[in-house]
């Protein structure tokens, strides 16, 4: 069902000398049936905004919306939420099985047509953890037992599944056979789901759109491909990416940008989208988008790193080193003289001051 | 479940004041009756409205209490140092001795470890009067009987298990690799437990070192037996003022309330200093 | 100034965490401790640092036996995990700290503390306790820490892991600049390949309490000596697929999920129950028809198209990683460039060449006969 947050507030201690804004003016809108992530850094904001909507914490300021009704004042078990603790919270007493099963017996049994036995097995198998439904959480691993809160979760016909870093202690080898998984059965079942996450890695596979949130403030909300191609400033341009967007600190001229160090990047672009020549500005590409080898620019090679997949080249630029990322091995020594070159569609221009974006490619952000 | 936040707040307020009454209320009626005399607090009905007198902290202090009987010396002043001292003394040994036990406990494994500081432990478990008659046989035929030196001795099954745990935590919850970070960069294990280990432990020894000198101050029993007049702290003086004439609660009430006054000063010093050194804090990185 | 580690024996209680490991680190060289979390990484940092007691073995710095030093003893400089500040002293005082340990004069503290704080761009923040420090700047203090006593050896425990991603990268371009400047014997524990594919010049994979490679990063990525430690290296990680060779001309014949390869392995592995490894960057997805609109085929691509259902395509960094569900129900990821082709039914090809065959009893690989070593620039 559809989530909304208008104006959404938390703010921890508010009578005292320094009171915390968690979050601030937060207005979100999740559509029936999408998998949202919340993502940033420890102390953004995303932990506080789940706990408000699964009921944890009193809202500050602003309303939450779902499926039509208003629920900030409801008590947790009467919002239709189910939830995947970071902290698994199984049960102790009762088995894996039990423990999955608990949730669909208090809501009185399943929706007409599928009993609650073959729902855990189907869950528990999707997640591979059949083998240990007769076992106490106590016996088994932190992987194990955040799959069991996982499946729990997802085993429930919530209104709203809210999952809060529920892959952080899975092996890398089952986390990404894992996120496919959850998230085929998620769109077969038509839920909506909001993900909490510091891992860019699992928002990026998992969520059709992704909230970036720093300091308490959204930053963007979009399709990860639009916080890719047109972020709208600078802190979500670097954060996003592995490795994050290149930025380089520049200075509009005429029909284009000079780099600080001398080297001039010629922009074509409509002079109305660019600020007054002599302006401060940030230049950005992605390390994927440059293309290594020949091109308009060359610098010398500080590093090349080969990783099995990919390799990762630093350049320095006068004091400012460039990343680039190339998915063959590079022949350039330590030290080489390499050229590169980018296209101008993934050229980057932001506020020097503000790090608000100016330009994605040759169009106005 | 619509809740207001009306109601809860009147409720939750109305509980909070119901509790601190009834806490409150005897220390209340105690600093009310210090500023009574004796016909004033055996009045029938009680009064709340009273006319203040000071004269039982007058005699208290001058040491000359005036009774129907007649004068009598009374030695609330040097009961009172008497308190300070072995309050302070067995506090300070007990940090001495264990401060250092509860790091190694903390840090180290060693063979019986556990059963040491378990023992120690159940020292707080007896009761004190079944150690009583042969610790004060013991102490006359040594000569520690009513010293100064046997009293702080005696009050370590009081102050040293509780040091030795509660710092212990501490110790435990710290991480390790802040020490060996110390140790890495070259100074000596010595160095490491005095400059590291400790500062960082710091808000739990004085939590401790508070709880402990609370302890002995209020001790009464092993002060009792083991003490004479001049040696007895103020727990046990105050039984001079069930006199032959009579009880005088008055004497009693200011006597109690002048000797609850070091330790709450201490207690609301060490709170302070006990917050600013939580907030210490990134020890976890 | 080198690092030596001989028959390195440690044990908690009766289990043996480190199973004689001996290890060789040259003056300058970043040697990477690589294995899964709980794998005794830290552990074997702490047994070399001397807060660890080893059961048994030596380490040697410089030739010379320490196993029997304190810990400040040694001349060794580290960095914790968890950064391990002095949270009562200042930035600068945690920095000094190995050197007033040397009892260095109090001029020449202030000098050099300077200079690795200003090579790690952390002087603004010199008076600042760690707790008014940000995560990247606790991090970069920390390394201060571990380089300005200029040590003979530098051992690093995942200094990179509580940083955001931004800073890893960061640390990461930086960090082999500053170890080559320090000379020391360096051992840099991470249970991320690729930042021990970045940094190591070789990588020691510790796997069930011993080191089951050491070797340098394309060796263990590309010739890894057993299952074990090829299903540690890469995202997304190897398939594996059960199989029976058959030996035909030219090598190998191998049936898996519906593929059909000839490997230019080792005979001697026909009839035997191995497991096919297949990178997923090995594999490639186009449509059924032969159309080509889909990706590309690399050079060295065998066998027929295999028909395939895309379960789920998710984008890891630039690449799409498909889980894909072949004949009989098997799974399997591939990570390609560029968009899947959607809505129509599609086949996966393998690389024959960068297959790898493991013998499913022992885990060991089974080796290539003359395998062509790709040129490294």
């Amino acid at each position: 069902m559809s989530l909304v947050l208008q104006h959404v507030s938390k703010t921890y201690n508010p009578r005292s000398a320094h009171p915390v804004r968690a979050v601030r003016d937060l207005d979100l809108d999740v559509p029936d049936g999408d998998i949202i992530a919340l993502l940033g850094s420890s102390g953004c904001g995303k932990t506080s905004t789940l706990r408000m909507v699964a009921g944890f914490e009193d809202v500050s300021e602003g309303t939450i919306t779902l499926a039509g009704k208003r629920i900030d004042r409801l008590a947790p078990a009467r919002r239709g939420v189910a939830m995947a603790f970071e902290g698994y919270a199984l049960y102790p007493p009762l088995n894996v099985e039990e423990n999955i099963g608990f949730g669909l017996a208090r809501e009185g049994g399943l929706r007409r047509g599928t009993d609650t036995r073959k729902r855990v097995h189907e869950v528990a198998d999707l997640l591979e953890i059949g083998p240990i439904l007769d076992r106490r959480p106590a016996g088994l691993s932190g992987g194990q037992q955040q799959r069991a809160s996982l499946a729990r979760a997802l085993a429930r016909d919530a209104d709203l599944h809210l999952l809060d870093e529920p892959m952080g202690q899975l092996e890398p080898q089952l986390r990404a056979v894992l996120r496919g998984r959850v998230k085929a059965l998620i769109k077969a079942r038509g839920l909506t789901a909001v993900l909490v996450t510091h891992d860019q890695t699992e928002a990026n596979a998992m969520a059709d759109r992704i909230a970036v949130m720093e300091g308490g403030v959204l930053q963007q909300y979009g399709p990860p491909g639009e916080l890719r191609d047109r972020p709208v400033n600078l802190f979500v341009a670097t954060f996003l990416g592995e490795p994050p967007m290149n930025a380089l600190p520049a200075t509009v001229q005429p029909g284009g940008l000079r780099l600080e160090d001398g080297e001039g990047v010629h922009l074509d672009v409509p002079p109305s989208a660019l600020p007054p020549v002599g302006s401060k500005v940030v230049f950005g590409v992605r390390p994927h988008r440059i293309t290594l080898g020949q091109g308009r620019l060359h610098a010398t090679v500080t590093s090349n790193q080969w990783l099995g997949d990919q390799a990762h080249v630093a350049m320095e630029l006068g004091d400012r080193l460039i990343v680039a990322v190339a998915h063959q091995r590079v022949a350039a020594a330590v030290g080489s003289r390499l050229d590169f070159d980018f296209r101008e569609a993934d050229a980057h221009v932001f506020d020097a001051e503000s790090g608000r974006a100016l330009l994605h490619g040759n169009q106005p952000a | 479940m619509e809740r207001s936040d009306t109601i809860w707040r009147v409720l939750r307020g109305l509980a909070l004041t119901l509790v601190i009454i009834f806490f409150l209320f005897p220390i209340f009626w105690i600093l009310l009756m210090s500023f009574e005399t004796n016909e004033q607090v055996l009045a029938i009905p009680p009064k709340l409205f009273i006319h203040p007198t000071l004269m039982n902290y007058v005699a208290l202090l001058s040491g000359k209490l005036q009774t129907a009987a007649g004068a009598l010396d009374i030695t609330f002043m040097r009961n009172l140092w008497n308190s300070v001292l072995l309050s302070v003394c067995s506090v300070a040994l007990s940090l001495v001795l264990g401060v250092p036990a509860a790091y190694a406990f903390a840090r180290f494994r060693f063979r019986g470890g556990e059963d040491i500081a378990f023992t120690l432990l159940s020292f707080r478990f007896a009761p004190p009067l079944l150690v009583l008659l042969p610790l004060s046989l013991y102490f006359q035929d040594i000569g520690l009987a009513n010293t100064y030196i046997g009293l702080i001795w005696v009050y370590q099954l009081i102050c040293l298990p509780l040091i030795l745990w509660i710092v212990r935590g501490y110790f435990e919850d710290a991480s390790p690799d802040v020490e060996y970070a110390y140790r890495v960069d070259g100074h000596s294990w010595w160095r490491a437990f005095t400059r590291i280990a400790i500062p960082l432990a710091g808000p739990g020894i004085a939590a401790a070192a508070l709880l402990s000198f609370i302890f002995a101050w209020n001790n009464f029993v092993f002060a009792l037996v083991l003490a004479s007049a001049d040696k007895q702290p103020v727990t046990v003086g105050a039984l001079a003022f069930v006199t032959a004439s009579g009880i005088q609660y008055g004497q009693i009430a200011a006597a109690i309330v002048l000797s609850i006054l070091p330790t709450l000063a201490l207690a609301l010093y060490a709170q302070r200093w006990l917050v600013e050194g939580l907030s210490l804090g990134a020890v976890k990185g | 100034m080198s690092l030596t580690i001989r028959n390195l024996h440690v044990a908690f209680r009766r289990n043996l965490v480190l199973d004689d490991v001996s290890l060789d680190v040259a003056p300058g060289e970043t040697l990477v401790l690589f294995g899964p979390s709980g794998v005794g990484k830290t552990v074997l940092l702490r047994a070399i640092a001397g807060v660890e007691p080893a059961a048994r073995g030596q380490v040697l710095i410089d030739g010379r036996d320490v196993s029997a030093l304190g810990p400040d003893r040694r001349d060794l400089g580290m960095a914790f995990q968890n950064f391990a500040l002095y949270p009562h002293l200042a930035a600068r005082e945690n920095i000094a700290s190995p050197l007033r340990a040397r009892g260095v004069a109090s001029a020449e503290i202030e000098a050099r503390v300077g200079r690795v704080a200003e090579l790690l761009r952390i002087s603004h923040v010199l008076d600042h306790p760690p707790r008014a420090l940000s995560n990247g700047q606790k991090q970069r203090t920390a390394l201060a820490r571990a380089l300005v006593g200029q040590p003979r050896v530098l051992l690093l425990d995942d200094p990179l892991r509580n940083v955001d991603a931004k800073l890893r990268y960061e640390m990461r371009l930086e960090l082999p600049r500053l170890l080559r400047a320090a000379e020391a014997a360096t051992i840099y524990v991470t249970q991320d390949y690729r930042e021990a594919m970045a940094l190591g010049d070789r990588i020691a994979v510790l796997h069930r309490a011993a080191i089951a490679q050491c070797d340098i990063p394309e060796a263990v990525y590309d010739a890894p000596v057993s299952v074990n430690v090829a299903r540690l290296f890469g995202d997304p990680p190897l398939n594996l697929l059960p199989c029976r060779p058959v030996a035909e001309a030219g090598g190998l014949r191998v049936e898996a999920a519906g593929l059909r390869l000839l490997l230019p392995a080792a005979r001697e592995a026909a009839g035997r129950d191995c497991l096919l490894g297949l990178r997923p960057e090995t594999i490639t997805v186009s449509r059924a028809a032969g159309g080509g609109a889909g990706t590309v085929r690399p050079a060295g691509a065998g066998g027929a198209g295999v028909p395939v259902e895309i379960v789920a395509a998710t984008p890891l960094h630039e690449r799409m990683v498909l889980l894909l569900r072949a004949a009989g129900g098997v799974e399997l990821l591939a990570s390609v460039l560029g968009e899947p082709p959607q809505g129509v039914p599609v086949v996966l090809q393998a690389d024959e060449q960068r297959a790898l065959l493991f013998d499913a009893e022992s885990g060991a690989r089974i080796p290539h006969v003359a395998r062509t070593l790709e040129v490294v620039a």
